[in-house]
């Protein structure tokens, strides 16, 4: 009988990868063309190019990014918002901040709503309560504005909802009595935290995508079940699964559903390996994608935007920057070498594909110095290494220095990028990098790993196995994950055990398990009095207003270095229930797996360590082991890469 | 021949180590700060200077805290530091801009000696003086602007001096909240100095000293390639304020731009004498102001350090109220005389023939509203002005400032004050092939009597169109409908209203 198995779906601008974790602990990997156009048929001509029994596989996980997508090319549905007589601009308004500090005709991404598709609703909460009753005149007035608009989506974000929310409740229920075929989305339903600028846009973020990510997700679901394969589920910009149902309703929670497997990916690695602090990179051809791994599980915060529009809801930690394989090396005017921010991307990709570049890019530079094996690179891809050399050549004449060290400074001057944004990452949230392990994956991650971890003095680095698909296998093993979030905007001295019980316990009811027996998790979303800015206090059992602010205190003295005597307020409660991790046995499985080309026939091998430099080719990937570096091969499969002590 | 001891090959790695030091500096400012002015609104900025008081980066938040530190730094070098001490300053004539600009420089200190020094300023919400918010209106000396810090010591050996810091607390009406922001900025500092100690330490002395030579040569030598297409090119600009606070006599300022030997030269003669209300500037600001116009002829990729202003040669005349000296009143001159500074340089640059856009708002709105116990002080957005490369954003800061907005539900949870309309202010963008930014609209209803303060310009003397494009349409203040002046502190009852409407940016264009 065929084992069992978990399949994660990933779909990338070029490739969308799969890859199957069977009940014994095998796991298989492919690799096909996206589709763009449709990135469902991608999904399925992977499972197809996997070639497994769809009974046996019973449980499928896609990241996708069908949201970002559409945020980024504006696909989504027009929308009409419904807003507080007088506060009808506050997309336009934004947060009044330009959008470039010094190019002055710069503009932000236009608002997702036009400003005449606003409705002013005649109402007015404050956060005690009514101001100006919202009564069935008004009601009608904006019923009629949104009829007459034509507009099949609506956003319903009324000023202090997040505490009152009766208004919204009010005319969302009206609109949808009025107008059953119409999407509503209230802000209090989405989210209940105060700030109308970031609640108001993530509303209206929600009711642009959801018709869209509703019929993705309906045509995939069926096609799948149709073919025999399980209904599939979603990973969120949090990194928990959603069954597609429920997805389907939480769009803007989906916008960076793809580089959030990756990062989950990484932190399987990481625990696999027995490390539960990690700092991940994940490097492609045109970016790199910096995160963070506390505790064993990827760090997830609350806020930021996605293509000029703010999403705050919680997301794992990513941070993007523009350097990769394809980013391109050039010579500004003032005589200094540069690298990027433009890139080949795939087409035409280095000078070296052959596919029409002419510009050294950073995988160039790699070939030029030999450090890429190049026999082993992607697939269907052969390498002009002359060609790359040339070109590096006749960048090193411009420089008047040798190529070996025009390629040395190329790669250097992109490692300088991505430490800057791994540091970042991590001090930002009082995190010293040198108590980390470095998991570096995607198709450069392995061969910048060293390097990256000398200039954040790491001495450690964890290639994971499958460095080229790890967002597919994170996708794989990835748990069910419900979440809810509430508005408190309480100081804690207010707050005893049976208030504060009595909050978790209403959260949690409104959060459906995801099987018995699943995780359920508090946090406080919490600041001094006056800050503009929440840390997240995990909450235990029994907690009270004096334990919270007593745990607050440690976490800001940890991540500022000082506590201050002032109150201490709690703004929501989040809370999410999640359901067991599919389990990976990422064990080493000899000749004809993965890791063969790095083992004898006979496997013996696998206890070698390789001093550097020398360069290792892994299937998707070549580890590059700086010198002063020393790579083993791990029992659970991938490189622990070590610093000579 | 001996080889380089830097390889100019490793400038971009320098430039992102340096920045990231400095950007660093900024993250655990902006997370530790108490105030919304410096946690929400950003009103801050960090620097990172060498044993010579070269600034080698900084991360700017708001430009008119652009290359204003090494002025700080200067006047703390004066002062014989000493490792384990900790400076503070805001006093505008030495080495501050304007008194709520609380600013700390840290001597580093690295194997007994100091090696560097790392600076951060913000805007704090209140340094005392004779209204909430200390930014008021009608101030004729320096003293009633708030509590003068001359660069002192406020730790030494390490430990912070607590009875200076109570001097300091003594004369705030915000101890609680200051003492929470000195505590951010302390940690923003120490922040810095292990950065720059770790940079040695990883580059080895003598090759950080070349590398930042090398990085401030290369910084100016993008800033002059991009003057070189523009030798010869000479123009003047003239503008006002409108009034100083005390009077509505215009403040006239006179920039003539020239490009000569890949230089900008400004020469601000002709610009008015210091003025008895309190829009004078400290050099400094008048500096900031320079090399931001600058700036915006740069891409955003060039480092922002000391190379930028030599690429800048100035003429300030002694006595002028855009090179003010003690005790002149200065207040408002970081806020409205740095934007007017900046309109007349962009005047002077586009009748030299410089492609620049048309004025902004050219004003930072400053609100501050103050009652038993609170103050809230907060600027507003307008029109930027429209370019050649299309229309002026709406709704935005413009020069030099760069804040953020109050949200309405946070700002009526934590004072008494209602919000009553949050709008942008249609066509108030001028006209043209390209229209100016649009103003905003806000009011303001008083829950409880209050003082309020309003320190704003633009509101006779339109935003000005560029190359044939209409004016902006100027501000207006107004008290239940009733117009108020540009600068004015009025006492509001419980139910009165406030609206600010801000100005429009200038079009560019004829149509």
């Amino acid at each position: 009988m065929t084992p069992r198995a978990a399949a994660g779906v990933d779909v990338g601008g070029t490739f969308t990868d799969l890859v199957a974790v069977r009940d014994d602990g095998s796991v298989a990997a492919r690799k096909v063309s996206s589709t763009p156009d449709d990135q469902s048929r991608g999904v399925e001509n992977a499972l197809a190019a996997l070639g497994a029994e769809p009974a046996s596989i019973d449980r499928l996980v896609h990241g996708t990014t069908i949201v970002t997508n559409a945020l980024l090319e504006r696909r989504g549905a027009r929308v009409v918002l419904c807003a507080t007589d007088g506060f009808t601009d506050l997309l336009e308004l934004r947060r009044q901040e330009r959008a470039s500090l010094y190019d002055l005709a710069a503009h932000h991404p236009a608002p997702l709503v036009q400003r005449r598709d606003t409705v002013p609703v005649a109402e007015r909460m404050t956060h005690h309560g009514v101001l100006r009753p919202l009564d069935a005149e008004g009601i009608a007035a904006a019923v009629d504005a949104v009829r007459a608009s034509g507009a099949s989506s609506v956003a319903v974000s009324l000023l202090h909802s997040y505490a009152h929310p009766q208004h919204e409740q009010a005319l969302a229920a009206a609109m949808r009595a009025a107008l059953p075929d119409a999407e509503i989305v209230a802000s209090h339903d989405v989210l209940p935290e105060i700030r109308e600028y970031e609640r108001t846009s993530t509303t209206v973020a929600e009711a642009y995508v959801r018709p869209l990510v509703a019929r993705y997700l309906g045509r995939l679901g069926s096609a799948l079940t149709a073919a025999g394969y399980p209904a599939p589920g979603v990973v969120t910009s949090g990194g928990g699964v959603l069954p597609a149902a429920a997805a389907a309703r939480h769009g803007a929670a989906l916008a960076l559903s793809g580089p959030a497997g990756g990062v989950t990916g990484a932190a399987l690695a990481a625990r696999a390996a027995g490390f539960d602090r990690a700092l991940t990179i994940d490097i492609g051809g045109t970016s790199a994608d910096c995160g963070l791994v506390l505790d064993g599980e990827p760090l997830v915060e609350t806020g930021g935007s996605v293509a000029g529009v703010p999403i705050a809801l919680p997301r794992v930690l990513v941070e993007t920057v523009s350097a990769g394989g394809g980013s391109i090396a050039w010579v500004d005017d003032g005589a200094a070498l540069r690298v990027g921010p433009r890139s080949g991307g795939a087409r035409p990709g280095p000078v070296a594909f052959g596919r029409g570049g002419t510009q050294p890019t950073v995988t160039d530079a790699h070939l030029t110095l030999g450090t890429i094996h190049a026999a082993r690179f992607d697939a269907g891809v052969s390498l002009d290494i002359a060609a790359a050399r040339a070109a590096v050549t006749a960048l090193a004449a411009r420089l008047d220095a040798t190529p070996e060290r025009t390629a040395e400074a190329i790669i250097a001057t992109a490692d300088a990028e991505m430490a800057r944004a791994l540091r970042r990452v991590s001090v930002e949230r009082g995190i010293d990098p040198r108590h980390c392990v470095l998991v570096a994956f995607g198709g450069g991650g392995p061969l910048h790993a060293c390097s990256l971890a000398g200039r954040l003095g790491m001495s450690r680095v964890l290639v994971p196995p499958f460095a080229g698909v790890l967002s597919a296998l994170g996708l794989a093993v990835a748990a069910e994950r419900h979440e809810a979030l509430a508005s408190v905007m309480q100081r804690t001295d207010a707050l005893d055990a049976a208030a504060l019980g009595a909050r978790l316990r209403d959260l949690a009811g409104r959060v459906a398990e995801p099987e018995p027996g699943c995780r359920r998790q508090f946090w406080a979303r919490t600041r001094y009095v006056g800050q503009g800015h929440e840390l997240e206090v995990p909450l235990a059992d029994g907690d009270d207003g004096h334990s919270l602010a007593g745990r607050f205190a440690g976490m800001h003295r940890a991540r500022t270095g000082f506590t201050l005597d002032t109150g201490v307020e709690v703004v929501s409660l989040r809370h999410a229930a999640t359901g067991r991790p599919r389990a990976a046995a990422l064990g080493r499985r000899g000749p004809g797996t993965w890791d063969a080309a790095r083992c004898h026939d006979d496997g013996s091998a696998f206890e070698a360590a390789v001093a550097g430099p020398a360069s290792i080719a892994l299937p998707d990937a070549t580890l590059f082991v700086a010198p002063g570096w020393t790579a083993r091969a791990l029992a659970t499969g991938g490189w622990l890469v070590e610093h000579d002590a | 021949m001996s080889a380089p001891v830097f390889d100019p090959l490793e400038l971009g790695v320098l430039g992102h180590a340096v920045s990231m030091v400095a950007e660093e500096m900024g993250s655990v400012l902006v997370r530790g700060s108490l105030s919304p002015n410096i946690r929400e609104r950003r009103d801050a900025s960090s620097a990172l200077f060498d044993l010579r008081g070269r600034m080698v980066a900084q991360a700017a938040h708001i430009p008119v805290h652009l290359g204003a530190m090494p002025e700080s730094v200067r006047a703390v070098m004066a002062r014989d530091p000493r490792p384990g001490d900790l400076f503070l300053l805001n006093d505008p004539y030495h080495g501050g801009s304007h008194l709520p600009d609380l600013t700390m420089v840290l001597p580093i200190v690295d194997e007994g000696a100091i090696v560097g020094y790392a600076a951060v300023r913000a805007h704090h919400a209140d340094v005392g003086g004779m209204s909430p918010g200390s930014m008021p209106q009608g101030a004729t000396e320096l003293w009633q602007e708030g509590l003068v810090v001359p660069p002192v010591r406020l730790a030494r050996n390490g430990e912070i001096d607590t009875e200076v810091m109570s001097l300091v607390l003594a004369n705030v009406r915000t101890p609680v909240e200051r003492h929470g922001d000195l505590a951010a900025q302390r940690a923003a500092c120490e922040a810095g100095a292990e950065g720059w100690r770790a940079l040695r330490h990883r580059e080895g002395v003598v090759r950080l000293d070349a590398g930042c030579d090398a990085l401030l040569d290369y910084t100016e030598r993008r800033a002059r390639a991009r003057l070189v297409p523009l030798e010869g090119a000479t123009g003047v600009g003239e503008d006002a304020l409108e009034g100083d606070g005390v009077s509505d006599r215009p403040v006239p300022v006179r920039v003539r731009a020239t490009v000569r030997y890949s230089k900008l030269h400004l020469d601000f003669t002709g610009s008015s004498p210091v003025v008895a209300g309190n829009v004078n500037c400290p050099a400094a600001v008048t500096r900031a102001a320079a090399v931001f116009a600058l700036r915006t002829l740069l891409s955003d990729d060039v480092p922002t350090n000391d190379g930028i202003a030599r690429a800048i040669e100035l003429v300030l005349p002694e006595g002028s109220a855009i090179n003010a000296s003690a005790p002149a009143a200065v207040a408002a001159g970081n806020v409205e005389m740095s934007q007017r500074i900046t309109d007349t340089i962009f005047l002077a640059m586009a009748s030299a023939g410089i492609p620049v856009a048309a004025q902004g708002q050219g004003t930072m709105n400053n609100i501050t509203l103050g009652g038993a116990g609170w103050t809230f002080y907060e600027t507003l957005g307008g029109g930027q002005g429209a370019s050649g490369r299309g229309p002026g954003p709406s709704a935005v800061h413009v020069g030099m400032s760069n804040t953020r907005n109050t949200p309405v539900e946070t700002l009526e949870v934590a004072y008494p004050i209602r919000i009553e309309r949050y709008a942008l202010r249609a066509d108030s963008g001028g006209g043209g092939v390209h229209a100016g930014g649009a103003g905003v609209i806000r009011s303001y209803r008083a829950l409880a009597p209050c003082v309020a303060t309003l320190l704003t310009e633009r509101r006779s003397r339109s935003p000005q169109g560029a190359s044939g494009g209409g004016a902006g349409v100027a501000g207006v203040n107004a008290l239940n409908g009733a117009v108020l002046p540009a600068k004015v502190r009025r006492s509001l009852a419980a139910g009165d209203v406030l609206t600010i409407e801000t100005p429009g940016g200038g079009g560019w264009g004829r149509r």
